[in-house]
């Protein structure tokens, strides 16, 4: 069996008609499951909300923040969350322009987990603000005082760089899925067919149209990259332009960006498992596929393990007392069960990738994900607390550790990321119609050639062998 | 109007405070805090508290490290041998240090924190929302947040009669710290204007130097050289601006520092060793 | 003077791809293969060999918008540093080259993006009404072919499109 027919990752033959029947399926009548994590999600954040509300009247304090834990989890949340939203940026943007055909059946739920990931992120600055109402100071505009925003400040940064990294995914999602919308307005009825034909923009499919799309997309996608590593880099500078221990280190941007591609991927993990369970895409969302991402995963898993190391080499050969007492500290003072976890976690946990056989089992993934997502949640944690637990001034060392405020808000920003997912997959195709068909045709292509550069190296090896045995004695056939 | 006014003062405004800035300074108000003679206790932390509207956060809050104390006084304990153990207490009344080259400042999303040309560090109560990240950049930590509305419950009726009225009273969500009781400075530079006469040494001092019973505490211009501070900063050899050169250390008699001077952020307090007959 | 328009639909690439072959190999007199417009419900990976010289303009408007993002950037970032001088921070010059350079790059990207996304809207003639010949079995496996043609060729041009294999064959008057 040839080299292509062994590692396709979807049945090349499968009915164009039938790819649309079933995405179109997994929109309809969702199942009790579906209402079940509904009612789990709407829980979550409603928690959320009341704990933000008594937050908002009392002050910071019911969180718990002291001086000099003026940060805590929501800046950790908040950092996880930017970090998420990488995932769909490595899928949809890197892999298209590497041509990495496997991604196509998976991507369109890795792009909206990316626009949710960064919907929940913006929560979290607004939150944590001493005086929320006045969150609009960090914005540019024109006004009557004829002050601005501080733009050396790498808040400022941050607003900048969420806000076009929002409207830049929500943008890349949207125009990726106008023939999919024209695909559903013409396959539907009632509300969902006048909504899509609105949202497909007239799309009809025309020559003009596919060429102009795809120059389109594949400029987005050019352009989409450098912005998602400068998006998580700014974030890193939040800690990397300060000069606390253990936050002014220079490998912060690489090290966040890379922290973010692994935590993206291991929650493209989670929700593949899960999408393919709920609305049975075992045909799209084949186990080669996640053999694919699970390799993608390790070689990440990889990658930020050698920056953490080089980054606790750099401390302990260092001579900056500040730098080291802290890692020492982070390894074994209080902090050092968390520590602990993360390395595990984020350093011993990948090396089930390397098993085929852990690899293809579906719930073993789906466990082996979370403990990835926990470890990389924790690493964010653990930039945050222990450098101001342990920074210069000695009297004002304290531990903090989360209070139920900041807990609640933490936990309903899941739910609320989970809401927003399930609404999405209700109305949108979670699957990539279009794409999922130009794949079938590669793969035939791809088949059909290797299949022809087999007959004729089968013919030449038969000519072959037939004018070589009288050769038996080159002396004779030279002269 | 503002592309001109780029385009002239281009290079006026690329000047960094290596290159000398690109504002006069008119005085460069700075401290002298002798280490010797502070005894601990603790007349200055009160003093402020009166001067600049302090709440008083009561105990579960201060254990909780919500205090908000603009001067604390801080005890550290050394170990020591001997008849007197308490011996190895080291105090330091520590405020804000009104860095030259504040870290706090350019981290602030909304510019509520700037530098004045009175070389102090200005906190802007009505500009700030609040995101901390100027706290989170002090190395000296001396910057404090309103966690709660500390004004609903601190000065039940009729303690609040005692409020100072030359400054507010901060509502929560507002970051706060040392001034260097810019009130008081106002009124001297006022006072000094009508009678047309520049401000000499004295005229003013801050409310934790009134208070000490040591005058441990000595504040006052260090860009007026016959001012006091002034020139306990040359007799023990500290300068402005980045640490630069040694110092003759060989004199016992000078005794002055700056804290976390490797940071390089300038700061303008110096404070002076403390003398110990014993081996510490 | 073209007064039909006509549809015709292939059950796949590679019959239509044949179709065009001949059109280019001037089986039809009325119709020039610059002409057609192919709708089909994904892009062919050859498209552009099959259609030669069509080309798609959009990145010119990517770059100039990200060249005026990245001078807005500068120019509005210094005029806003430049207009409020009371403010020195940190040691830091007024206009700190830097920092700027870092918001300067978010709103090349910004602007960018946005240019992108317009000019696609634009250029791809989406928004805008083009006759109403349309099959909904566009979206799902066959492929359509597009030719305008005059009273007197519709005809022939239909019996053409028959005689190679089209399913379906819809027209419309302009």
């Amino acid at each position: 069996m040839g080299q292509v027919i062994q590692d396709k990752v979807i049945d090349e033959n499968l009915e164009w008609s039938r790819i649309n029947a079933d995405v179109i399926a997994s929109m309809q009548n969702p199942r009790r499951a579906y209402w079940v994590t509904f009612a789990v999600c709407v829980s979550m954040f409603l928690c959320a909300i009341a704990a933000e509300i008594y937050q908002y009247k009392m002050g910071l304090g019911s969180a718990g923040l002291n001086n000099p834990h003026m940060w805590d989890m929501y800046i950790a949340t908040f950092v996880f969350w930017i970090g998420m939203s990488h995932a769909g940026t490595l899928l949809s943007a890197i892999l298209h322009i590497i041509h990495a055909q496997w991604r196509k059946p998976i991507y369109r739920f890795a792009e909206a987990m990316t626009t949710f990931s960064l919907m929940t992120a913006g929560f979290f600055p607004m939150i944590h603000l001493g005086r929320v109402w006045n969150l609009y100071w960090v914005l540019p505009y024109v006004s009557d005082r004829g002050i601005w925003p501080n733009f050396r400040s790498p808040l400022v940064w941050d607003a900048f760089a969420i806000s076009t990294y929002l409207s830049s995914s929500a943008l890349f999602l949207f125009i990726g899925m106008i023939p999919d919308m024209a695909v559903l307005r013409d396959h539907t009825t009632g509300w969902r067919k006048k909504l899509y034909g609105i949202l497909c923009l007239g799309w009809r499919g025309d020559d003009r149209q596919w060429r102009n799309f795809r120059r389109t997309y594949m400029l987005l996608a050019c352009i989409l990259i450098p912005l998602a590593i400068s998006v998580h880099s700014i974030v890193s500078s939040d800690f990397a332009m300060s000069i606390m221990p253990g936050w002014h280190v220079t490998t912060f941007p690489p090290y966040f960006v890379a922290g973010a591609l692994y935590s993206g991927c291991a929650a493209i993990m989670t929700l593949f498992v899960a999408l393919r369970y709920f609305f049975r895409m075992e045909e799209y969302m084949t186990l080669n596929i996640m053999e694919k991402t699970t390799k993608l995963t390790f070689a990440i898993a990889m990658v930020w393990t050698y920056l953490n190391l080089i980054e606790f080499s750099a401390t302990w050969y260092g001579h900056n007392m500040y730098d080291k007492e802290l890692l020492i500290d982070k390894a074994t003072g209080p902090y050092a069960a968390v520590f602990w976890t993360m390395i595990f976690c984020g350093m011993v946990v990948p090396f089930t990738l390397c098993f085929q056989k852990l690899r293809r089992h579906m719930p073993t993934m789906l466990v082996v994900s979370i403990l990835l997502n926990l470890g990389m949640y924790v690493e964010r944690w653990m930039i945050v607390a222990p450098t101001l637990a342990m920074s210069h001034q000695p009297h004002q060392w304290d531990v903090l550790w989360g209070t139920v405020i900041q807990w609640a808000i933490v936990f309903g920003s899941f739910g609320w990321f989970g809401l927003l997912f399930l609404v999405f997959v209700k109305l949108f195709p979670c699957v990539s119609m279009y794409e999922v068909k130009e794949l079938c045709l590669h793969l035939k292509h791809e088949i059909h050639e290797e299949e022809q550069a087999k007959k004729h190296a089968a013919k030449a090896g038969a000519t072959s062998s037939g004018g070589a045995s009288p050769a038996g004695n080159p002396g004779l056939e030279g002269a | 109007m503002s592309l001109k006014n780029i385009l002239d003062n281009f290079s006026y405004y690329r000047r960094d405070a290596e290159m000398g800035g690109h504002h006069e300074y008119e005085h460069r108000f700075g401290m002298a805090i002798d280490l010797d003679i502070c005894t601990g206790c603790n007349a200055c932390s009160t003093a402020c508290y009166a001067e600049n509207n302090l709440a008083v956060v009561g105990q579960e809050r201060f254990a909780k490290n919500q205090a908000m104390h603009w001067l604390r006084v801080e005890r550290y304990w050394d170990e020591i041998e001997g008849d007197y153990p308490e011996q190895g207490a080291k105090i330091i009344p520590m405020l804000c240090q009104q860095c030259g080259a504040a870290t706090c400042e350019p981290v602030c999303p909304v510019a509520a924190t700037y530098h004045t040309p009175d070389g102090l560090n200005a906190q802007v109560y009505n500009r700030c929302i609040g995101s901390r990240y100027c706290s989170n950049n002090c190395p000296f930590r001396v910057r404090y947040f309103n966690f709660w509305s500390y004004y609903e419950d601190s000065w039940p009726e009729p303690l609040n009669m005692q409020l100072n009225p030359d400054l507010s009273v901060r509502d929560k969500g507002v970051m706060e710290k040392c001034t260097f009781c810019i009130q008081r400075i106002r009124v001297a530079k006022d006072t000094s204007q009508r009678e047309e006469r520049p401000m000499k040494d004295g005229d003013f001092t801050t409310a934790c130097a009134q208070a000490c019973p040591t005058d441990a505490i000595v504040f006052g211009d260090t860009m007026d050289p016959n001012s006091r501070v002034s020139k306990a900063w040359a007799k023990h050899q500290i300068h402005r601006g980045p640490v630069t050169a040694k110092k003759d250390k060989a004199d016992e008699e000078v005794r002055g520092y700056r804290v976390f001077d490797e940071l390089n952020v300038d700061p303008s307090i110096m404070y002076l060793e403390r003398v110990r007959d014993t081996e510490v | 003077m073209s007064n039909h328009r006509l549809l015709a639909m292939f059950k796949d690439f590679d019959d239509a791809f044949e179709v065009i072959d001949k059109i280019k190999g001037k089986a039809l007199s009325s119709v020039h293969v610059d002409d057609v417009t192919m709708m089909s419900p994904i892009e062919h990976p050859d498209i552009d060999e099959v259609f030669e010289g069509r080309p798609s303009n959009i990145g010119y408007f990517s770059l100039m918008g990200a060249i005026f993002g990245v001078s807005f950037g500068f120019f509005f970032l210094s005029s806003a540093q430049a207009s409020f001088l009371v403010q020195p921070q940190g040691g830091k010059p007024v206009i700190p080259l830097p920092t700027n350079f870092v918001l300067m790059y978010e709103m090349l990207i910004f602007f960018f993006v946005w240019t992108t996304v317009f000019t696609f809207i634009g250029m791809s003639g989406l928004l805008s009404r083009r006759g109403t010949l349309y099959s909904e079995k566009l979206t799902v496996d066959e492929i359509g072919l597009v030719v305008e043609v005059s009273d007197s060729d519709l005809d022939s041009v239909k019996n053409f499109f028959k005689e190679n294999q089209a399913l379906e064959i819809r027209e419309e008057k302009v």
